[in-house]
C-alpha cells in the first residue's frame, strides 16, 4: 500500500510546514497546533519504520508503536500544559502575541 | 489532518494506534483548544499582526532548508533504500491479523514496554497538576471551569 520512502517524505513534509508555522506566525495558538504537527510528523515515521521493522521480526514486534503511544502521551500533556500557561498570559497581560512576551528579557 | 494520520496509522495495521490518534486528537486535544480559544475570546484587535515578509522569509527558508536535508538524507540513506522493497511496503505473513490489534499491543506494552508506560503515566499525572496548578485562578472559588477542562483532557488519555 504505501512505501517507506512516500511515508518518510510525507513526514519531512509535515515537519517543515510545523517548523514553518512555529517560526512565522506570532499566535501562540497557532504555534501550539504547529508544534502538535511536528510531534505527528515524528509519529508517522515511528509508525512506518515500525511496520518495516515487524516484517522482518517472527514475532511481529510493536516498538514503533509503543513509541508512538508515547509521544501521543507526550503530545497530550504539552497542550494540556501550554494551553494553561497561555491562559494565564492572556488573564494577565491580554495577549496571545508572542512578540509582546519579551518582557523576560529586560 | 489528525484523522488523516489516524488513517494512515491505521493502513499501516497500527489500528489501536490509529484510534488512540483519533480519540486523544481529535477527541481531547482539539476540545482543549476549541475551550481555549471560546475563553479567550479573541477578536481582531487583539488578534497579533503577523510578521512581516522578511520574517517569513527567515522562516520559509529554514524550513525549506529542514525540507531539502531531510528529503536527501531519505534519499541517500543506504538504510532506507534497503528497507525498500518494490511495491509498498509486504503485508505481514507471520501475525496477519493481531498486529497493531489491541491484544498484542496490549500484551507487548505491558510486559516488555512496562517501563515506558509508567514513564508515560508519570508525566501524564505531572501534566495534570502543572495544567490545574497554571491554570487556577488566585480566587479558588471560580477556579472550576479551567481545572474540568484540564481534567477531561487527560482522563481521555
Amino acid at each position: 500500500m504505501f512505501s517507506l520512502p512516500a511515508l518518510l517524505y510525507l513526514s519531512a513534509l509535515l515537519f517543515s510546514i510545523g517548523i514553518y508555522g512555529v517560526l512565522a506566525r506570532r499566535n501562540i495558538l497557532v504555534v501550539l497546533m504547529s508544534l502538535e504537527l511536528m510531534l505527528n510528523a515524528v509519529n508517522i515515521a515511528l509508525v512506518g519504520f515500525g511496520r518495516v521493522h515487524a516484517l522482518s521480526t517472527t514475532s511481529g514486534e510493536h516498538g514503533g508503536q509503543i513509541f508512538t503511544l508515547m509521544v501521543l502521551a507526550v503530545a497530550a500533556a504539552e497542550a494540556a500544559i501550554g494551553l494553561s500557561l497561555l491562559l494565564l498570559i492572556w488573564r494577565r497581560w491580554k495577549t496571545i502575541d508572542l512578540r509582546e512576551l519579551c518582557r523576560l528579557s529586560g | 489532518m489528525f484523522a488523516m494520520v489516524a488513517g494512515i496509522f491505521m493502513l499501516l495495521d497500527a489500528t489501536f494506534l490509529g484510534f488512540m490518534q483519533l480519540l486523544v486528537y481529535a477527541g481531547a486535544i482539539m476540545v482543549l483548544y476549541l475551550f481555549v480559544i471560546m475563553l479567550i475570546n479573541p477578536r481582531d484587535e487583539t488578534l497579533p499582526d503577523e510578521g512581516g515578509t522578511s520574517e517569513k522569509a527567515f522562516a520559509a527558508g529554514v524550513s525549506l532548508l529542514v525540507f531539502a536535508l531531510l528529503t536527501f538524507g531519505i534519499s541517500n540513506s543506504d538504510l532506507v533504500t534497503e528497507m525498500t522493497t518494490p511495491g509498498g511496503i509486504p503485508a505481514l505473513a507471520e501475525v496477519p491479523a493481531t498486529h497493531g490489534a489491541i491484544e498484542a499491543f496490549g500484551y507487548e506494552l505491558f510486559s516488555k514496554h512496562l517501563l515506558v508506560f509508567e514513564v508515560a503515566s508519570i508525566l501524564i499525572l505531572v501534566g495534570i497538576i502543572g495544567a490545574v496548578h497554571i491554570a487556577m485562578k488566585q480566587k479558588p472559588a471560580s477556579a472550576d471551569e479551567e481545572d474540568s477542562n484540564e481534567e477531561r483532557l487527560v482522563t481521555d488519555v
